[in-house]
């Protein structure tokens, strides 16, 4: 507490607050927190948590940009809580809003049910293409085969994307930019084998074909993942599959 | 008791009117005038298949003021589009590895930008030595 006092400076957040027992829908409440130059907007709204209100509701764990969980639009952006420094925001107030696209739960915290969904729909695994034992040893990997798929490896599921897909927001059925760089990562797995069951799975306007290459998902990634390129790309795989499906040995279901 | 109430908010239906969306708006919307230069292209074509009388007055109407206007703003917004197309290049194709690096979105764009001036320049000259 006296540590507080000696702080002179505040800064005013403007948070958008819904608490689904008492509100009918949300609206925003202002906060005056001490401020201090090394300070996250996740410490801020900490600090109104321990401090100024109990009751405010956000999603955070590692402080450090890996988990994901405390995305949020931050002056209308989606960006990390944790990742944001109020330092590097224009002065005046700072407005925080639950990550937008998303249904809010309680405040800063938004449903994830769907994107879990999504992420499971897609075979978030590695399906080997030729099954070994323990005895064949391991599987091995050029750098250049590394290198295909290593940065859609780096997605923290943070929902960023999701919150900047215009698409997404009319359609929430849209398989979505952080659901496809997931895929990806395991269709440019040189291990893989499973890249027709993950192309059948996102054929058709709920799946790749609702991207129409605003490409804002990738702007917004806080890990570099390049989550467009991993839905575009797919457009063309998903094209190509759709003519040589009359080809295959197994179309005929 | 669960309390939850989950609250979906309002689409923002003029999303595209907004930064960061604007550029993206503008892109798609330089499309328009690709396909105003080929209109144009295929007006000439058919007023050869028509006749001499008819290339003519096509030819007439190229060469008069409001054409070249035309013309200038077509061109202006077609360069647009291929200068902000190519910057949008790299995401739509597979990541291109060189010595097991992924090559940087921003030499793609470079090169091809690069490729499309190149070869501009080369149709106009074939065609200028050709209508010499
Ligand atoms: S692709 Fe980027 S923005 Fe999207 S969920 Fe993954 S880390 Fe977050
Ligand atoms: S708290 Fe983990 S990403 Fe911000």
């Amino acid at each position: 507490m006296s540590e507080a006092a000696t702080l002179t400076k505040t800064v005013e957040l403007r948070i958008l607050r819904y608490l689904p027992a008492s509100d009918e829908s949300p609206s925003f409440r202002s906060f005056q927190v001490p401020y201090s130059d090394d300070m996250s907007v996740l410490q801020a709204l900490q600090t109104i948590k321990d401090t100024l209100d109990a009751t405010l509701s956000f999603r955070w764990s590692c402080r450090m940009a890996v988990c994901g969980s405390c995305g949020m639009m931050i002056n209308g952006e989606p960006r990390l809580a944790c990742n944001t420094f109020l330092r590097n925001l224009p002065p005046g107030p700072v407005t925080v809003e639950a990550l937008k696209n998303f249904p809010i739960e309680r405040d800063l915290v938004v449903s994830v049910g769907d994107f879990v969904k999504k992420i499971e729909s897609i075979y978030p695994y590695i399906i080997p293409k030729e099954p070994k034992t323990v005895a064949q040893g391991t599987y091995l990997q050029t750098p250049a085969q590394l290198a295909a798929y290593e940065s859609f490896s780096d997605c923290i599921n943070c929902m960023l994307c999701y919150a900047a897909c215009p698409q997404f927001g009319e359609n929430p059925d849209f398989i979505g930019p952080g659901a496809m760089a997931l895929l990806q990562r395991y269709n440019g797995d040189s291990r893989d084998g499973g890249q027709q069951k993950r192309l059948d799975a996102i054929a058709g306007e709920d799946g790749v074909w609702s991207c129409t290459a605003v490409g804002i998902c990738s702007e917004v990634c806080p890990k570099h993942v390049d989550p467009a390129n991993a839905i575009n790309q797919n457009k063309t795989n998903s094209a190509f599959d759709f003519f040589l499906h009359y080809l295959r040995k197994d179309a005929a279901q | 008791m669960s309390e939850r109430r989950p609250y979906t908010r309002p689409i923002d239906e003029d999303w595209w009117k907004k930064p960061p969306y604007l550029s993206y708006t503008a892109r798609e919307l330089s499309g328009i005038a690709v396909t105003i230069y080929g209109g144009v292209l295929f007006t000439g074509l058919f007023s050869l298949w028509r006749g001499p009388e008819s290339y003519n007055a096509f030819l007439r109407f190229l060469q008069s003021p409001l054409s070249l206007l035309l013309n200038l703003l077509l061109l202006a917004v077609v360069v647009y589009h291929v200068v902000t197309w190519f910057q949008t290049l790299p995401k739509t194709m597979p990541k291109m590895i060189v010595d097991g690096k992924q090559v940087p979105a921003a030499k793609i764009t470079q090169i091809a930008t690069l490729a499309a001036g190149g070869s501009s320049l080369l149709l106009i000259l074939l065609t200028m030595w050709v209508a010499r």
